[in-house]
């Protein structure tokens, strides 16, 4: 029988969730408060979906039937019977922590619960349930159609039986997994934190320019984009969050430590690509 | 952004240099390395490849019968050590004050390099670091001392190699190796810290954030002990623990590879 998914939250992440569920044969609830964000949500799993059809990555009919296997829900108690259920609400504590409370009264008892939190502690968050060796991370990455990898993530309360199957449920959506255990940033946040960090030291020391740094690590090192033109990209206010959380939970290891420049931006409303200005002006002249 | 002064020098070379076309003059244009082993071997085959002869130097004593044909000449190797500045020393002492020559200065800056040499104004830093070798740009890093007709020379040179290069200031850890080895060391202690394992961690940064390579398996193709000499460096000239070495790199460093110490 085919997987049934719960998806809490239909923003950027939550869509992006179901986008790749429904192609890969799950029956999607998609759940959220506000019926405009699912609305918003489903039209951008269509846009999306169209642009794969564009590029002959999938057929029409694929594209049909798997937007007819997302279904549009405003009523949490309807996601009782999935299979699993995975939340990707704004990334506050309190308020997933509410929710898993809530989740854990509606869902089935063989339901696995899963947060795509990707800085918050997957224990706290499973604490708040009644069986939190149910409660695993699946920790994917933006745009969810795109980025083939899911960390999961098991909390010191999680069970293995738990870890095992949100790894067989990622694989399922056609995602490849790596494991890993419960600390700040998990593998991805934690280990590209220098990637951002030590460019800003560079800078503040006067040893090379935005631009040049850019250039440097794109042709010297490889990489496919730069340090500051990738925090454009993924938001500084988003970036400067990930990286706040992971040094006050590191409890301020230096190594962590974030830039007064990344705070000045976030400041100065200058975030990236989606406020047209960030590290770079991107309003067309 | 406040800057000293005097360290406005790189500025006007980046300036000069911005437009470097391939030299024309091709006579004399013998390329000499010496220092680390793995390094020239990776220089040599990159210039010999666009026609560019190299002249690979085992000891010093056979500088002399050649010195007149050489055009340009490297010091590649990564650590500061006695037998780097005596190899700097000797260019300098039996190469024509003309000839540009470039020194490693990844651990340690151009400018201490200089103080010994008669003729401060030719000693460049390059960031020359294993495994960034074949790649498009490279990082040049001139000392307070640093003549602007020896940048130019130098990026002219580098434009018949096809190479773009990048004029930083001249600092310890330079860009691209300082970022880089930040990132292994994390990766290391992301280890030690039994979070992940090695091998899910390489996937993870190849996947989640597109890295060209793990920066595990990054870490042994450059070698363990190198990433340690350069967050020593690091750590030794910023005085901060931001930079210290993971214990378990400092044990790879010593075994070699991660994986024949793990097997």
């Amino acid at each position: 029988m085919a997987l049934s998914i719960g998806i809490v939250g239909a923003g950027t992440m939550g869509a992006g969730i179901a986008h790749i569920a429904a192609l890969n044969k799950c029956t999607v609830a998609l759940y959220d408060i506000n019926e405009e964000v699912i609305r918003r949500g489903v039209e951008r799993i269509n846009f999306e979906m169209k642009r794969s059809v564009d590029k002959s990555k999938i057929s029409e009919d694929d594209m049909k039937q798997a937007m007819n296997r997302i279904k549009k829900r405003t009523n949490i108690n309807d996601l009782d019977t999935c299979d699993v259920i995975i939340e990707a609400v704004l990334e506050d504590l309190r308020v997933k922590k509410d929710l898993f409370k809530k989740l854990d009264q509606i869902a089935h008892h063989t339901t696995i619960l899963a947060t795509n939190t990707s800085s918050l502690s997957v224990t706290s968050i499973a604490a708040a349930t009644k069986k939190p060796e149910r409660v695993v991370g699946m920790h994917f990455f933006n745009p969810v159609h795109m980025m083939k990898l899911v960390e999961i993530v098991k909390g010191a309360l999680t069970n293995d039986e738990t870890a095992k199957r949100a790894t067989e449920i990622a694989h399922t959506l056609g995602k490849k997994t790596v494991q890993t255990k419960d600390t700040p940033g998990f593998i991805v946040n934690r280990v590209a934190r220098p990637f951002y960090g030590e460019a800003f030291r560079l800078l503040s020391e006067g040893v090379a320019s935005i631009q040049e740094i850019d250039r440097i690590v794109k042709g010297s090192g490889g990489f496919k984009m730069g340090p500051f033109e990738l925090m454009d990209l993924i938001g500084n206010d988003v970036n400067f969050s990930v990286t706040e959380s992971v040094y006050e939970q590191m409890y301020h290891d230096p190594r962590f430590q974030p830039s007064p420049l990344q705070k000045q931006m976030v400041e100065a409303g200058l975030l990236g690509k989606k406020t047209k200005k960030g590290f770079y002006n991107y309003e067309e002249q | 952004m406040k800057k000293q002064v005097k360290r406005k020098a790189s500025k006007a070379i980046r300036k000069k240099t911005a437009a470097a076309k391939p030299e024309t003059q091709t006579a004399n244009r013998l390329v000499c390395l010496l220092g680390d082993e793995h390094l020239v071997k990776e220089y040599s085959a990159l210039f010999q490849s666009y026609g560019i002869p190299v002249l690979e130097l085992k000891n010093l004593a056979s500088l002399k019968t050649s010195a007149k044909k050489i055009s340009i000449a490297f010091e590649l190797s990564l650590e500061s050590s006695e037998t780097k500045i005596h190899n700097v020393k000797t260019l300098d002492e039996v190469l024509e004050p003309s000839i540009p020559i470039l020194s490693s200065s990844i651990t340690s800056t151009v400018l201490s390099q200089a103080q010994s040499l008669r003729n401060k104004e030719r000693l460049t830093g390059i960031a020359a670091f294993p495994t960034l070798v074949e790649n498009k740009l490279v990082e040049i890093a001139p000392s307070l001392y640093t003549s602007t007709v020896i940048a130019e020379k130098i990026t002219s040179f580098f434009a018949n190699a096809k190479k773009e290069t990048a004029i930083i200031e001249d600092s310890v850890g330079m860009v691209m190796p300082r970022i880089l080895c930040q990132i292994i060391n994390e990766a290391l202690f992301t280890v030690q810290n039994d979070v992940a394992n090695p091998k899910d961690i390489d996937t993870a940064m190849k996947l989640g954030t597109n890295y060209p390579h793990g920066p595990i398996e990054w870490g042994e193709k450059i070698g363990f002990k190198n990433i340690v000499a350069v967050l020593d460096a690091l750590y030794k000239n910023h005085g901060e623990e931001r930079y210290r070495v993971a214990p378990l790199l400092r044990q790879m460093a010593v075994a070699g590879t991660f994986w024949k110490a793990k097997e």
